[in-house]
C-alpha cells in the first residue's frame, strides 16, 4: 500500500461527516419511477410481442430494483477508503467475466455482452464499467498524492493499455461501441479533473479517434449503422429502421403526447422499446412537456453530482463521484441523441430509465458511493488539486471547509 | 488566498474543470431539448403521419355470400352453402427458425416442409402456406404456437347436393368471385357488401382496441336466393338425361323443363356436368357452361311449329289450308328438299307440315307471308317473328352468366336473302339458344304471352326483407290466343302421329303431350355444315287442359342409327313427360 492511500484513509476517518445529500436519493427514485411507469404501461404489448405473462417485464425490473436497492444500502454505507481494498477483486473479477462472456456467453448479433445466470443475464460491460471507475479513481488519486498528475511519463502508459484492453475487450469482442464510448469518456473526465498536463488529453484524443476510424472501418455492420446515421430515412426498413421508428415515436408524441396507455410504437413497430428505445417511447407517451421534464430531472441529478464533485477535497472520492458523472450523462447523451437522430444508435440503456437487471444494479451501486462521499463534503468548493494534496494550513478556506480539517495531513510534506 | 508556490503555473483547479465539463453537459442535454422541440413540435404532424400510416391499416371485414335454396316439394332445401375453413400464412419477419417451423407444420397438417420453408423466406410480409384447414387443423397449429405463423378464417361455398344442377348454380373462385350461372350473374347480390376496419394495430397486424381512430363498418351479408328448381324433378331430370344420352351413345345434351305460364325453370341441366365444390379440378372448361343459356345452335326441325303459328297468326294461312307440295323448291341457286321421307309430291296440309317435318312445307309457309313467294314482305314479316314474338337474337335475361343471344340474319342484307330466309323456316342459317327456343314455344302455347324466363323465385336480404319475384312479361301477341289454341293441337297431333317413331307410349288421353323433332347438321367452326354430325332436339309440352311443363330435349352427336331428333332426343323427352305424369302428379285433363 501506498503511503498516500494509508494517510487519505486516515484522513476520511478524521473527517467530520454530516447529513448525505438526500436530493440524489429522491432523484434517483424519481428517475427510476418514471422509468417503472412507462415499462408498466408498455408491458401488455411487449408481452404479447415475445410471449411473455403480462407482468413478466414488471417484476424483473421491480427485482432489478430490489436488487438494486441491495447494492445501494451495501454502498452506500461502505467507508470510501474501503473501495480500494475492493480494486483488485474487482479489477479481477471484470477480467474473469469479459473473458467468461467469450466462453459461455451467449452470442447475438455476433457480438458476446450477456452471460446467462439461473433466469437472469448479466452484462459483462456494467461489470467492467464498475471495476474502471474503482480502479482509475485509485489510480489517478495515487499520481496526485505522489505529485505526478502532471507526469505524462507516469500516466500515459497505464492509460493506454488500458484503453486498449477496452478497444479489443468491449469494442471488438463484445462489439459494444456503446460502452466503450461510455469508459472511454469516463477515463477523459477522470484524468481531466485530475488535472492531468492538457498534452496528455491532446493525444489521448488523437489515440481515440485512431481507434474509432479503425474500429468502425473494420466492421461492414459498423459502416452500415454510420451510413444510416447520416441518413436516416436511407432505408427505414432495414438498417434504419429502428432509427426510423424512434423518430416516428419521438414526433409523434407531439407538445403533451399521447398519454400514457396510447402509444403505438411499442407495440412492436420499435425495438427494443422497453430497452435502449424506452426514451423514445417515453417521449410517444409524454410529450415535449414530459421529456423536457425528464431533461430537467437529469440535468438536475447530473448538477446535485457536480456539486459534490466541486465540494469533495479528497481527491479519491471526487474522482470516484467524476466517473460516476462521467458514466451516468454519457450514457444518457448517447441514449437520447440516438433516440432523437443526433448520434448513431449505439445499443445503450438510459440510466434509471430503461429495463435492465445489470445495468440497474450497477448505477445503484454507484450512487451509493455518491451517497457516502456526500456525507464529507464540505461548504466551500475546491479551487486547487495542490491544496488538498500538499497543505491546508494557513488558508482562509479551511476554517470553512467541513469534514477535510484534517490535522493528520498536517505536517507532511 | 493561500501562498504561492513554485508549482503555482502548473496548478490545476478542478472545481474550474467541473465547471466546464458540467457546462458542456448542460449545453448538450439543452440541444436535446431543442432537437426534441423540433422533432415533437414543429416535425410533430409528419411524423403523427407517418406513425399512422404505417400503425393504421385497412381491413375489409369479408360480408356472408347468401346461400341459395331451391324447393324440394312443398319444403325448402339448401343447395349451397357456406363453410369456416381456415388459411394458413406466415409473416417470414418474425420467422427465425425457418427449418424447425416448417417441419413442425408438416407434422400437424402435412404437405410439404420444403415447401412451407420457401414461403418462409420470402421477402414479404404475408405469404399463404396452406388453405382449406379446417378447424381441428387450425387448432392444432395454434398449440404450435409459432411466431409469425397464424390461421385466417374463410369461407368456402360447399354443395350438400353435390353435382347437382351445377351448371346452374356456377362456382364461387379463389378470389370469391362467382363464375358462371348464377354465382356470375347474381354475384353482387350474393356476395353482399364486405365491411369496412380501419384500425390502429400492432407490427404484426393485430389491431389494438378502443382507439379513437378505428373506424368498423358492418358488413352486410349477401342475399339469400329461393330457385324455382324443384330439387327432386331437377334430379329426376337429370339422371333422365344421362341415362338417355348413354342410351343414345352421345357424350353431351341438356334437358330443360319449365313453366308455360310464369317463365319459372324447374329444372335445368346439361351434361356431362361437375361438382362445384371442386371446380378445380375440371379439365374442360365448357363443362362450366350452362349450354341450355349460352350455347346456341342452329335449331332445325322445332323452328317450324314456331314457323306455322307465325303464318297462322298473321292469317296467310289457315289450320285447314291444303297445299301442293312438289317435295322440292328451287330457290334462286339452291333447293329446298326434305330429309325426312316426305312420301314424293302431293297435296298436303299445316298439320301435315308438322307431322311429316316437311322443310319444303315450311318454305310454302314463308312464301305465304310474302304473298305466295319468297320476297322482302316475307322476310321482313318473319324478321319480325323471329326477333320481336319469339325475341331470338337478344338475351332473355334469365340469372345466369354468359348467356348468349344467338343469331338471325339480316333480312335486307347480304346475299342470297332468300334462300337463307326459306332455310331459316325450318331452322337453318340462324341459331338461338335451347332456353330462347323453349321461352318461345311457351308463349306460343299459353296463349302468347312471352314470359321472361326465370330460376330464382325469391330472394331475402340480410336484415330478413323477402323480395318475391313476380313472373315478368316481356312481350305480349306473340300470337293470337286462338292461333295459341290451334298449335297446342298441331303439335299433339304431331305425338299423336309419330309417338312409335319417338319410342314412347301411346297418349293415355288423360294429358295433352304435343312436341315436335329437330335434327340439324352440325356447323363447322370453319363454315360450312359436318356432313354426319348431327343434334338432335325435341322440344314439347305437357299438360291437362292446358299446356303445365315445357320440356327442351338436346342430344349433341348421338351415335345410333336414325334422326337424332326422333331416335335420340324424343326418348328422353318421353321418358321426362312420364317422370312428371308418375312422380309429379302432372294435372290432367278434366275436359
Amino acid at each position: 500500500m501506498q503511503p498516500g492511500g494509508r494517510r487519505r484513509e486516515v484522513g476520511s476517518q478524521v473527517a467530520r461527516q454530516h447529513k448525505p445529500d438526500y436530493w440524489l436519493l429522491l432523484l434517483s427514485a424519481g428517475l427510476l419511477a418514471m422509468g417503472l411507469v412507462v415499462l408498466y404501461s408498455i408491458s401488455p404489448g411487449l408481452s404479447a410481442q415475445k410471449n411473455v405473462g403480462e407482468n413478466y417485464y414488471v417484476i424483473k425490473q421491480l427485482t432489478a430494483i430490489g436488487l438494486g436497492l441491495a447494492a445501494f444500502i451495501f454502498t452506500a454505507n461502505t467507508p470510501v477508503n474501503l473501495w480500494r481494498k475492493f480494486e483488485r477483486p474487482i479489477v479481477i473479477a471484470a477480467f474473469v467475466v469479459a473473458i467468461a462472456v467469450r466462453v459461455v456467453g451467449e452470442q447475438i448479433n455476433g457480438a458476446y455482452r450477456w452471460i446467462q445466470l439461473g433466469g437472469m443475464s448479466f452484462q459483462a460491460a456494467e461489470l467492467i464499467k464498475f471495476a474502471l471507475l474503482i480502479w482509475l479513481a485509485g489510480f489517478l488519486a495515487d499520481r496526485i498524492r505522489n505529485h505526478e498528475i502532471q507526469d505524462t511519463s507516469k500516466i500515459q502508459k497505464p492509460l493506454f493499455i488500458v484503453l486498449g484492453l477496452i478497444a479489443v475487450i468491449v469494442a471488438f469482442v463484445q462489439s459494444d461501441l456503446g460502452s466503450s464510448a461510455v469508459m472511454v469518456a469516463m477515463i477523459a473526465s477522470m484524468v481531466f479533473i485530475a488535472g492531468a498536463p492538457k498534452k496528455l488529453l491532446f493525444q489521448t484524443a488523437i489515440a481515440i479517434i485512431i481507434g474509432i476510424v479503425l474500429l468502425t472501418s473494420t466492421s461492414s455492420y459498423r459502416r452500415s449503422r454510420l451510413a444510416t446515421f447520416f441518413n436516416p430515412t436511407r432505408d427505414c426498413q432495414a438498417e434504419g429502421y429502428q432509427a426510423c421508428q424512434a423518430l416516428i415515436a419521438v414526433g409523434s408524441g407531439g407538445i403533451a403526447g399521447l398519454g400514457l396507455g396510447k402509444g403505438v410504437q411499442a407495440y412492436g413497430y420499435l425495438p427494443e422499446s422497453q430497452n435502449d428505445s424506452i426514451f423514445a417511447i417515453y417521449a410517444e407517451k409524454f410529450g415535449f412537456l414530459g421529456v423536457t421534464a425528464l431533461l430537467g430531472l437529469f440535468l438536475g441529478f447530473f448538477s446535485r453530482l457536480k456539486k459534490v464533485i466541486v465540494h469533495t477535497t479528497d481527491a479519491y472520492s471526487r474522482l470516484l463521484v467524476v466517473g460516476v458523472l462521467a458514466w451516468l450523462s454519457t450514457q444518457t447523451i448517447i441514449n437520447i441523441g440516438a433516440m432523437t437522430g443526433m448520434l448513431p444508435l449505439k445499443g445503450i440503456t438510459l440510466p434509471f430509465i430503461s429495463y435492465g437487471g445489470t445495468s440497474l444494479v450497477f448505477i445503484t451501486a454507484a450512487i451509493g458511493i455518491v451517497f457516502q462521499i456526500s456525507r464529507y463534503t464540505s461548504y466551500s468548493v475546491v479551487n486547487s488539486q495542490k491544496v488538498e494534496g500538499q497543505s491546508h494550513e494557513g488558508t482562509t478556506d479551511r476554517r470553512r471547509l467541513r469534514g477535510t480539517y484534517n490535522p493528520g495531513a498536517r505536517g507532511r510534506n | 488566498m493561500r501562498p504561492r508556490t513554485d508549482n503555482d503555473e502548473k496548478t490545476i483547479n478542478p472545481a474550474q474543470r467541473v465547471q466546464v465539463w458540467f457546462i458542456c453537459l448542460a449545453i448538450i442535454i439543452g440541444i436535446f431539448g431543442i432537437r426534441l422541440f423540433y422533432l415533437q413540435v414543429i416535425r410533430h404532424d409528419y411524423y403523427r403521419k407517418a406513425a399512422l400510416s404505417s400503425q393504421l391499416k385497412e381491413y375489409l371485414v369479408p360480408a356472408e355470400r347468401g346461400i341459395i335454396e331451391a324447393r324440394d316439394g312443398d319444403q325448402i332445401t339448401p343447395i349451397v352453402l357456406n363453410e369456416k375453413k381456415y388459411t394458413l400464412f406466415v409473416d417470414p419477419k418474425y420467422i427465425t427458425e425457418s427449418e424447425k417451423a416448417a417441419f413442425k407444420i408438416q407434422k400437424e397438417i402435412g404437405g410439404d416442409a420444403s415447401a412451407y420453408e420457401k414461403q418462409m423466406k420470402l421477402d414479404t410480409r404475408y405469404a399463404i402456406l396452406a388453405k382449406k384447414l379446417d378447424k381441428s387443423q387450425k387448432e392444432k397449429i395454434d398449440k404450435l404456437d409459432i411466431k409469425g405463423i397464424g390461421t385466417r378464417e374463410e369461407s368456402y361455398r360447399t354443395y350438400p347436393q353435390g353435382e347437382l344442377a351445377a351448371q346452374i348454380l356456377g362456382f364461387v373462385d379463389n378470389d370469391g368471385v362467382g363464375k358462371y350461372g348464377l354465382e356470375q350473374a347474381l354475384n353482387t347480390e350474393l356476395q353482399g357488401v364486405p365491411g369496412q376496419l380501419r384500425a390502429i394495430t400492432d407490427a404484426r397486424g393485430v389491431p389494438l382496441v378502443a382507439n379513437k381512430d378505428n373506424i368498423i363498418t358492418r358488413p352486410q351479408n349477401g342475399d339469400r336466393v329461393l330457385l324455382t328448381v324443384d330439387v327432386s324433378m331437377q334430379k329426376q331430370m337429370e339422371d333422365l338425361l344421362k341415362a338417355g344420352l348413354d342410351k343414345a351413345k352421345s357424350k353431351s345434351g341438356s334437358a330443360f323443363i319449365m313453366d308455360p305460364y310464369t317463365g319459372a325453370i324447374k329444372a335445368m341441366a346439361n351434361y356431362p356436368t361437375y361438382n362445384p365444390g371442386e371446380y378445380f379440378k375440371v379439365e374442360n372448361g365448357d363443362t362450366f357452361n350452362n349450354s341450355v343459356v349460352s350455347s346456341p345452335l342452329e335449331v332445325g326441325s322445332i323452328m317450324k311449329p314456331l314457323t306455322a303459328a307465325a303464318a297462322l297468326d298473321k292469317g296467310v294461312v289457315s289450320k285447314n289450308t291444303t297445299y301442293f307440295d312438289p317435295s322440292k323448291y328451287k330457290i334462286g341457286d339452291a333447293t329446298v328438299t326434305n330429309i325426312e321421307e316426305d312420301g314424293g309430291a302431293g297435296t298436303r296440309s299445316v298439320a301435315d307440315i308438322l307431322e311429316l317435318s316437311l322443310n319444303t312445307g315450311a318454305t310454302w309457309l314463308l312464301m305465304q307471308m310474302g304473298g305466295g313467294e319468297i320476297n322482302q314482305k316475307a322476310r321482313e314479316t318473319w324478321y319480325d317473328y323471329m326477333t320481336n314474338h319469339y325475341r331470338f337474337g337478344k338475351i332473355t335475361g334469365i340469372e345466369q352468366g354468359y348467356e348468349s343471344p344467338g343469331t338471325v340474319p339480316d333480312p335486307n342484307k347480304g346475299y342470297g336473302l332468300n334462300i337463307q330466309y326459306a332455310n331459316t323456316a325450318f331452322g337453318q342459317g340462324m341459331s338461338a339458344t335451347p332456353l330462347q327456343m323453349g321461352a318461345a314455344l311457351s308463349a306460343v302455347i299459353n296463349g302468347g304471352t312471352y314470359y321472361k324466363p326465370r330460376l330464382v323465385e325469391s330472394t331475402t336480404n340480410s336484415k330478413g326483407k323477402v323480395t318475391k319475384k313476380k313472373p315478368e312479361i316481356s312481350g305480349r301477341n306473340v300470337v293470337s290466343p286462338k292461333v295459341s289454341e290451334e298449335m297446342v293441337g298441331l303439335m299433339q297431333g304431331v305425338v299423336n302421329k309419330n309417338y312409335a317413331v319417338y319410342g314412347m307410349k301411346k297418349p293415355d288421353g288423360r294429358h295433352i303431350i304435343g312436341g315436335k323433332t329437330g335434327t340439324a347438321q352440325i356447323t363447322k367452326p370453319t363454315g360450312g355444315y359436318y356432313e354426319d354430325k348431327f343434334n338432335g332436339t325435341f322440344m314439347g309440352f305437357l299438360g291437362g287442359d292446358s299446356p303445365e311443363y315445357v320440356i327442351f330435349v338436346r342430344v349433341n352427336e348421338p351415335g345410333i342409327k336414325g334422326y337424332a331428333g326422333s331416335k335420340a332426343a324424343a326418348p328422353i323427352f318421353a321418358s321426362i313427360t312420364e317422370m312428371l305424369i308418375n312422380n309429379f302428379n302432372a294435372t290432367p285433363k278434366t275436359r
